[in-house]
């Protein structure tokens, strides 16, 4: 039933700081999901020298026959990105709330070291919230 | 996605939450006087406040970005304004205007309207040299940092020296571009 | 040159009148700073009890203005004398202006009869901080519990006031308790002042008419009447 199957966050070094699996598919071990972080950090930095737009920032959005990965990148560098079943809605409103949950309860804590893995008790509660408040959405339409 | 439109500093002040700027006041008090009794010499003090609103700034700029929905500023005199306009708004609560633009537009001036860090503050005779407020300085050159903008923030005029206004300096030294992991000749 | 901004000047910051209090900053703008001052202070110490100090001294010093300003500002240059007062003040008052709310609960402590609790399910200051596992049981309250202790000190009741995870049943997260334990001097000086308010009473019964009627309650010890 998991729409969401993994949440990312990668520092603007294209380190992975933060990986958590929702749901039985797509798992990955450590290495797996590190390799995944650093060749998204790449591909995503090639991918704004490639289009053809001019000032692109990015990929956004990856459509796969099995997955979705949606990807937000802030200016400072730090991406954040969802892999998700295919057709996923709500994704970028998704990312946006995980964002300010990291503002909030990663960068205010005094006990983070910036780019750092993220280690947050109340960042880890309230993202699992705001997971769960987003697949309820989903399973409610 | 459409890009949303940038949020007023008044707004966004008005939807965050609040504490009593009494609180604000006291405890940056109680940390001025922590490094004073710590470092002793007051040209030390100034330069951790700097150091401590520097680590504040690159922080900081995350909340800013994600609640004020500004996205990549065209120049450095668009930077200056939102940093004005909605970034002492959007935390302190107060306004600030830009003046005193050089020719080229790489250096400006910030007015404070009003500074919730001063409330009870005089300066002692031993601490003449100090600027109180240089932790504000730290916050703007940080924040203006991880947005690969190297400035140099200064205290132009400051109220707690005899001055008639807060005034900062802001000079933009360089505009690190975009990094690559990969360059065209790799 | 463009002139000053909205701010008056004062040649002395005693001319500025008092402000009412009202003002507000965002409470990120506080968070920020405030992860500040531990990080700051996770420097200057090599463990955890001296960080707890650290802490609690700034709070001290936050704690000690507040009471002259509240004293001054919301009571008309008056204080609290007693033990139930100052802590009914501390509780509500110094609560209400510094964190926006009254503090969840005051309780004495049942074990001591010098110890009184003052708790808070979430505390402003812990709002959101993470506390490492190798950290333990170290609580950034330590803050608070210094203004507490700067409150307490500067009105004339020396304590030691110390801040701690509770945890709570049917809760994620513990509560913060602030425990206060008053010096031996405070509760002498608490019973001392009982025994006179007593003695007041008794005096004020005996110049009142006859018809007026009074219940008079002991709560655990019995006064020695016969000097009056």
């Amino acid at each position: 039933m998991a729409a969401i199957y993994s949440l990312y966050i990668i520092n603007k070094s294209g380190g992975l700081i933060f990986y958590k699996d929702y749901g039985s598919a797509g798992r990955m071990d450590t290495n797996d999901s590190l390799r995944v972080a650093s060749l998204w950090h790449s591909m995503h930095a090639i991918s704004q020298q490639l289009s053809p737009t001019v000032g692109c920032l990015g990929i956004e959005l990856l459509e796969a026959d099995t997955f979705d990965l949606h990807c937000f990148q802030s200016l400072t560098g730090t991406k954040l990105f969802v892999v998700c079943e295919p057709g996923t809605q709500h994704m970028e409103g998704l990312l946006k709330v995980i964002y300010e949950l990291y503002t909030d309860y990663v960068l205010k804590n005094p006990f983070y070291e910036m780019e750092m893995p993220i280690r947050c008790e109340l960042f880890d509660i309230n993202l699992s919230q705001a997971i769960q408040k987003d697949r309820v959405a989903l399973l409610g339409r | 996605m459409a890009p949303v439109a940038p949020r007023s500093g008044d707004a966004i002040f008005a939807s965050v939450e609040h504490v009593n700027a009494e609180l604000f006041t006291l405890t940056y008090g109680a940390i001025v006087r922590q490094l004073l009794t710590d470092l002793e010499e007051v040209e030390e003090v100034n330069k951790q406040l700097d150091q401590m609103g520097y680590n504040i700034g690159v922080r900081l700029i995350d909340e800013f970005l994600a609640k004020s929905n500004v996205s990549r500023c065209v120049d450095f005199k668009e930077t200056a304004d939102v940093i004005a306009k909605i970034g002492f708004k959007m935390f302190l609560g107060v306004g600030a205007s830009v003046t005193n633009w050089d020719a080229d537009g790489t250096c400006c001036s910030i007015v404070l309207e009003d500074n919730p860090l001063v409330d009870f503050v005089e300066l002692p005779d031993t601490c003449q040299g100090l600027y109180y407020c240089n932790i504000l300085s730290g916050v703007v050159r940080g924040a203006l940092e991880m947005v690969s903008m190297k400035t140099e923030v200064t205290w132009v005029r400051d109220m707690l020296r005899g001055d008639d206004a807060f005034e900062l300096q802001v000079k933009l030294l360089k505009q690190v571009p975009e990094e690559y992991p990969y360059k065209d000749d790799e | 040159m463009i002139g000053a901004g909205k701010i008056k000047q004062y040649s002395n910051v005693l001319d500025k009148p008092l402000s009412k209090g009202k003002q507000e900053v965002s409470s990120s703008a506080f968070a920020f700073l405030f992860s500040e001052l531990v990080q700051y202070n996770q420097t200057q110490v090599d463990n955890i009890a001296e960080l707890e100090r650290r802490l609690e001294d700034a709070g001290y010093a936050v704690g000690a203005r507040v009471l002259e300003l509240l004293c001054h500002r919301d009571k008309g240059n008056r204080r609290e004398t007693r033990l139930l007062g100052i802590l009914s003040f501390v509780h509500s008052t110094v609560w209400k202006v510094l964190f926006g709310k009254v503090a969840d609960s005051l309780e004495k402590g049942t074990e001591h009869e010098d110890e009184y609790m003052i708790s808070e399910k979430e505390l402003l200051v812990n709002r959101f901080i993470s506390i490492p596992k190798d950290m333990g049981t170290f609580n950034c309250g330590a803050f608070v519990a210094g203004i507490v202790r700067g409150v307490l000190d500067g009105a004339g009741f020396p304590a030691v006031v110390t801040a701690h995870f509770v945890p709570m049943e049917g809760q994620h997260r513990p509560r913060t308790t602030i425990l206060i334990k008053f010096g031996e001097e405070v509760l002498r000086r608490e019973a001392r002042l009982e025994h006179g308010n007593f003695n007041d009473l008794v005096k004020a019964i005996i110049a009142t008419p006859a018809d007026v009627k009074y219940t008079i309650s002991f709560l655990h010890s019995a006064y020695d009447l016969s000097h009056e």
